[in-house]
């Protein structure tokens, strides 16, 4: 019989000779797991803003939606689909949305993909989530995906607004992604996101600007 | 994809002949080289970070069997279904067959060097097809048809006016400008509309993770992520090396990757896939295929120099600091593949035969091997194939040359016939000179001049010179 390409392809590989694995450095422990959440929330902040992300911080639920309230008006938005995580579920945004004619959707809202598709691509302004955790290190947001954060709503519109509690917010990548990955408990997400600041390019002339495919502007309110 | 390293002289000759390319040349690649730099310095020990890199990435390629089979049981575990290809032409006919089966007529892709290296884009529009290039610049290259430029900028010296006309072309364009962010507005409509109606989106892999059967990408523009996010069916494609043992080393992978690729400490999206979507998802892929394409690689994995090929992460470094890619380009080295790394990996993936002389042009600075996060010695493996390429050639025509160097080695061992010989060779040297300099020559030797000058011998050599001063010194004490 025939021999797969799989078993021929290992069984190849195996018959190599072998060789030494080299020994690890030790990397000394990184800058960022000394700061203090000041520390934390400035360099987060400093490494978002230079990607062109703006920051916020907001103390309570209020403050949240006078900072959306804010950005809607400044930005002109009329049509926002959210996440349903328990951050932004805790908004109650539909309720804001009434107050400031501003129409608010969740993926749920569509009786299939199709219709979800075209509305988060064409006829949405803006994208609202939560995310998972905020990372120090670069300004960078963990998006796990799954039923209440869907893939699209935080890369299809032009402006993504995202909320993130500031007990989310870790010092470097490991702390977050030790948590889906680390084998113990969760099970880990079909799709997981690092999103650090809008889509970009600098494919034409070495040109760079914003906005290339996703978000043209990222927000980032940290609450807490 | 057209495979043109063969001509690499021809070509390199004509690449120094474009002024635009070459001012273009003298400006980013320096540019970027010094960001990476800087960034690095943002590691707390950036010498004890590049030396971790090169030490997971030579862990990865010394377990790659083993870590292949724990990738391949974790990824079926989160219900991947994983496919192994032998070469370019199983490869691309199981995506055929996987785009047939559900009646797709066109295809969104992220970059995937592996699927330039199969020429998959072809193979797709040869069978009613019609593959889209995502990545700005891969989207350049692919409508005008050309290898990329750039690793990191495919099409990154394609002037303006070019990019214009071809949008107004073959992008619905509907204005004319030469603004590179108002391009790069009317490529995004343009393949907006793509993401939205396609069926089937194919993506590369940066990393495979053993450890937890994840398929690892990285980018700035969110074409890939619309890839993963949009279609109902995604195909990723990788090649074997890609593979990393665990979460934590892909970590510091990426950190290193970002920094030497753009100089960036991160780019805007890094996506991890662990099997297709789940059920209350909306979005995402019903189905995930990832292909591993074998391509030559468990053959060469046999040579323990040729091996070391397999650790590159196509971070591109090496490309921006070569003093020859930094003349001449990335076409003339004729595939996917360009600069130092081109210059490794062609050969190796092509075999020597179809490479001609490009592996021969280096000056051996090294430079691409200081830079290396991945711990390549690329002049080591340049040597390498010179000495394979004379093996293979001895035996046909390469007698004069072996005879030649066999006179050569004696001499150069021996001082005594070495300043025999020289004394014999002088006069007939000093013939040819002109000025001081020998510029041409005739006979065998005529090609050593087609670069270089020799300058003419010294009437007197230095030998000669010192041995008279001595004599004299004596003669006075
Ligand atoms: S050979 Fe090394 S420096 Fe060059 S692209 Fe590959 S990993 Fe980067």
């Amino acid at each position: 019989m025939k021999e797969s390409a799989r078993e021929e392809i290992l069984a190849r590989l195996r018959q190599a000779p072998k060789m030494e694995i080299p020994a690890r450095p030790v990397m000394p422990t990184p800058r960022e797991a000394l700061f203090d959440r000041d520390g934390l929330i400035a360099r987060f902040t400093e490494e978002l803003t230079r990607e062109s992300g703006v920051v916020y911080r907001a103390a309570d639920r209020e403050e949240i939606l006078d900072y959306l309230t804010e950005i809607a008006r400044a930005e002109s938005l009329t049509r926002i689909m959210m996440s349903t995580d328990d951050m932004i579920r805790s908004l109650d945004l539909p309720a804001w949305g009434e107050r400031q004619g501003v129409s608010v959707s969740t993926a749920a809202d569509y009786p299939d993909r199709e219709s979800y598709t075209r509305a988060v691509f064409d006829e949405t302004d803006a994208g609202v989530t939560g995310a998972d955790f905020a990372v120090a290190e670069t300004g960078t947001l963990v998006i796990a995906h799954g039923g209440n954060q869907p893939r699209l709503v935080s890369l299809a519109p032009v402006l993504h607004v995202a909320v993130v509690g500031i007990d989310r917010l870790v010092p470097i990548y490991e702390d977050a992604l030790s948590v889906f990955y680390g084998g113990a408990g969760r099970i880990p997400p079909a799709h997981l996101t690092l999103v650090t600041g809008p889509s970009m390019t600098a494919d034409i002339r070495a040109t760079a600007f914003k906005g290339m495919h996703g978000p043209r502007r990222v927000i980032v309110i940290l609450a807490g | 994809m057209k495979i043109d390293t063969g001509n690499f002289v021809r070509n390199a000759k004509l690449e120094m002949q474009n002024q635009y390319a070459r001012t273009f040349l003298s400006l980013l690649p320096p540019y970027i080289a010094a960001r990476r730099v800087k960034v690095m310095g943002s590691f707390p020990d950036p010498a004890a970070a590049q030396e971790l890199s090169r030490a997971i990435r030579a862990e990865a390629v010394a377990r790659m069997p083993d870590l292949l089979e724990e990738f391949e049981k974790n990824a079926i575990a989160a219900g991947a279904r994983v496919l192994w290809a032998r070469n370019a032409a199983e490869a691309n006919e199981m995506i055929l067959s996987i785009a047939r089966e559900r009646n797709v007529t066109m295809v969104t892709k992220g970059k995937s060097m592996i699927s330039e290296e199969t020429g998959l884009n072809d193979a797709l529009a040869r069978e009613g097809i019609e593959p889209f290039e995502t990545d700005l610049g891969e989207f350049i290259a692919q409508q005008l048809g050309r290898p990329p430029f750039h690793i990191v900028g495919p099409a990154i010296n394609v002037p303006v006016e070019e990019v214009c006309d071809l949008f107004m072309k073959k992008a619905g364009m509907q204005e004319e400008t030469t603004d590179p962010v108002e391009l790069g507005y009317a490529a995004r409509l343009f393949l907006r509309d793509k993401f939205r109606r396609a069926r089937l989106g194919i993506t590369g892999v940066n990393m495979a993770v053993a450890d937890t059967g994840a398929i690892i990408n990285v980018e700035n523009e969110g074409n890939i992520r619309f890839n993963k996010s949009s279609p109902r069916t995604q195909v990723s494609v990788m090649s074997p090396e890609k593979v990393v043992p665990t979460t934590t080393d892909a970590l510091h992978l990426l950190r290193v990757l970002c920094r030497n690729c753009t100089g960036q400490s991160i780019s805007a999206y890094v996506s991890i896939d662990r099997g297709p979507r789940e059920p209350a998802e909306i979005d995402g892929p019903e189905e995930l295929f990832i292909i591993i394409v074998d391509n030559g690689r468990s053959r060469l994995y046999h040579d323990p120099k040729l091996r070391e090929a397999l650790r590159c992460i196509r971070c591109g470094a090496c490309l921006n600091l070569c003093p020859v890619y930094a003349k001449i380009g990335g076409y003339p080295y004729g595939w996917a593949y360009s600069g130092p790394m081109g210059q490794v990996l062609n050969p190796a993936l092509l075999g020597l035969e179809e490479t001609g002389d490009l592996f021969k042009a280096c000056t051996l600075c090294g430079t691409c091997r200081e830079v290396c996060p991945a711990g390549i010695d690329h002049p080591a493996i340049f040597l390498h194939y010179r000495a394979l390429e004379v093996k293979r050639k001895r035996r046909s025509s390469g007698r004069w040359e072996a005879i030649l160097f066999g006179v050569w080695g004696t001499a150069a061992a021996h001082s005594a016939v070495w300043r025999f010989l020289y004394r014999l060779a002088r006069p007939v040297l000093a013939v040819f000179g002109k000025k001081g300099k020998i510029e041409a020559m005739p006979g065998p030797f005529a090609g050593w001049f087609g670069a270089r000058d020799l300058p003419v011998p010294a009437r007197r050599t230095f030998r000669d010179q010192w041995r008279e001063s001595l004599s004299k010194q004596g003669g006075a004490s």
